[in-house]
């Protein structure tokens, strides 16, 4: 991927600092922009690679992961952007709530960075796994979709502090029919498990990741309940089985299993969600596109939208950039009020 | 004339349907080019511009607005097809791959990134693509670069977007 699309050369720098916080699809294209327009960027990363989800969560037979590597040389070499992975920006909540939190070796505040630079991105993502809500849920061997794919990329760069999950030779179910249920599938399947039964609380023509998928999943042996919804998680100390209730039949049914990953999505885990004002940046309620509460402090990608896609947060990520390029610009010339909101709105 | 000119190809056994060429076309020219669709089995796939060698297009438009550039890319005139309401083309493209808009000029489509072209970058949805699966290639090696694997997606693609029952 070149984030550095816009030119072919390398930038004369502006003597503008960028901070971007998060090194995932929408934070590398916000990167790349900027840098391109001649600011010198820092990326802050909590985990040892940059790449986001691109790199940990999503299998590498879908995205080869050295593009993403090429893209983020080419930022470093040729756009001068300065990576500073292992380093969390702290934020409200408490630490190691969230995958991959382990892997943060340095804590800086966002004041610190406010303070010593032009502007800031906040480009976190969502990285915070939606939880069934049913009994049970606690029980070793239930997983969330990324608590189950992380590990599985994240053990080349670090084998001490993960494991991936032990599923060879047992029985696995997935909750969900999202792109992660059917990679947690693929996984557990590539490592060896006995059976994969995938649960989905509609039909399989409502399924997100499509009919055709879930064609595909068959054909490799998934079991494929529909109409399924999962009501609790039963085990002693650890899962033995998963009960349900299936709508078809209507009668509550338990299937036997020993793991299960609820794959039903992820929450934004924005630093100081309040002080930014967030919730009125998701609204469109502010006076300059994506800019938080505070000045020079911007906001793009998942953190914002919620789990989307790499497209999405491409886009957010560009289209932030932009208008924090605009923000410092006018702000330069104290013409900030010739900003027109509304028009940088319609385009959208 | 077109030997040696490049064009787009994109392998849809590779394509995961991100959405970042349509979001990056969507960037930098507002109405994209290349658009995500979402077939009936539910797979995201991108339309797109192929240039044709022998381009339907440019023989459906009545108005001369459809011409080939110097590097081979079917490239738009806007102020030829401007206030156009018969979208001969829209209807002439055999990959749908022109774009309806409710502005002046009645359609948009891929000009392989024209602006860019003029200072040595390549189309842009090419660059960002995470999985390789666009190409900006020399139109003799689209050939090879087919699989197995691509042209049953491709099939995939094309029964979504001409369906067998319609052909017959």
């Amino acid at each position: 991927m070149n984030f550095g699309f816009m030119k072919a050369e390398s930038a004369p720098p502006n003597g503008r600092e960028v901070a971007v916080i998060g090194a995932g699809p929408s934070g590398l294209a916000t990167a790349g922009y900027l840098a391109c327009l001649g600011y010198q960027v820092q990326v802050y990363d909590k985990l040892p690679k940059p790449g986001g989800l691109m790199v940990f969560g999503i299998p590498s037979h879908r995205i080869p992961a050295d593009r993403i590597q090429r893209g983020v040389r080419d930022l470093e070499r040729r756009l001068g952007v300065i990576f500073r992975t292992n380093t969390k920006i702290c934020c409200s909540a408490p630490m190691h709530e969230e995958e991959g939190d382990h892997f943060a070796c340095d804590i800086l505040s966002l004041n610190d960075l406010v303070d010593n630079y032009d502007a800031v991105m906040i480009c976190s993502g969502s990285w915070k796994s939606r939880k069934l809500g049913i009994q049970g849920e606690t029980l070793k061997g239930v997983y969330s979709g990324l608590e189950f794919l992380f590990p599985i990329r994240a053990i080349q760069y670090a084998s001490t502090n993960v494991s991936v999950p032990d599923v060879r030779g047992k029985r696995v179910a997935v909750v969900g029919a999202g792109h992660s249920a059917v990679d947690v599938v693929d996984s557990a399947i590539s490592l060896g498990a006995d059976k994969v039964s995938l649960l989905y609380r509609r039909t399989a023509k409502e399924a997100p990741c499509g009919s055709y998928e879930i064609d595909r999943m068959r054909e490799m042996g998934c079991q494929w309940l529909e109409r399924c919804t999962p009501v609790a998680i039963h085990g002693t100390d650890k899962v033995e089985g998963i009960e349900f209730r299936n709508a078809v039949s209507g009668e509550q049914e338990t299937l036997p299993v020993d793991v299960v990953v609820g794959a039903i999505g992820e929450f934004p885990t924005p630093p100081f969600q309040k002080e930014l004002g967030l919730e009125n940046v998701r609204r469109g309620e502010v006076r300059w596109l994506n800019m938080t509460a505070l000045d020079n402090v911007f906001v793009a990608g998942d953190v914002l939208s919620g789990p989307s896609k790499i497209g999405k947060a491409v886009y957010s990520g560009l289209r932030a950039a932009r208008s924090l390029s605009n923000w410092l610009d006018l702000k330069a010339q104290h013409r900030e009020s010739e900003y027109n909101f509304d028009e940088d709105k319609m385009t959208r | 004339m077109l030997k040696g000119t490049r064009t787009l190809h994109i392998d849809y056994s590779k394509c995961i349907g991100c959405e970042t060429c349509e979001a990056v076309c969507k960037f930098l020219h507002d109405t994209p080019r290349i658009t995500m669709t979402r077939t009936t089995e539910g797979i995201m796939i991108p339309l797109y511009c192929k240039h044709c060698d022998k381009a339907a297009c440019m023989g459906v438009c009545s108005r001369g607005a459809l011409n080939r550039d110097r590097d081979g890319a079917v490239v738009l005139q806007p102020l030829l097809c401007r206030g156009c309401e018969t979208r001969n083309c829209v209807m002439a493209c055999p990959y749908a791959a022109f774009f309806a808009t409710c502005s002046g000029v009645a359609v948009a489509k891929c000009d392989l990134c024209a602006s860019r072209r003029d200072i040595g970058l390549g189309p842009a949805c090419a660059e960002m693509c995470p999985c390789g699966a666009i190409l900006y290639v020399d139109r003799d090696e689209v050939e090879a670069l087919e699989s197995e694997e691509s042209r049953k997606a491709h099939k995939r693609v094309m029964d979504h977007i001409r369906p067998p029952r319609c052909s017959r």
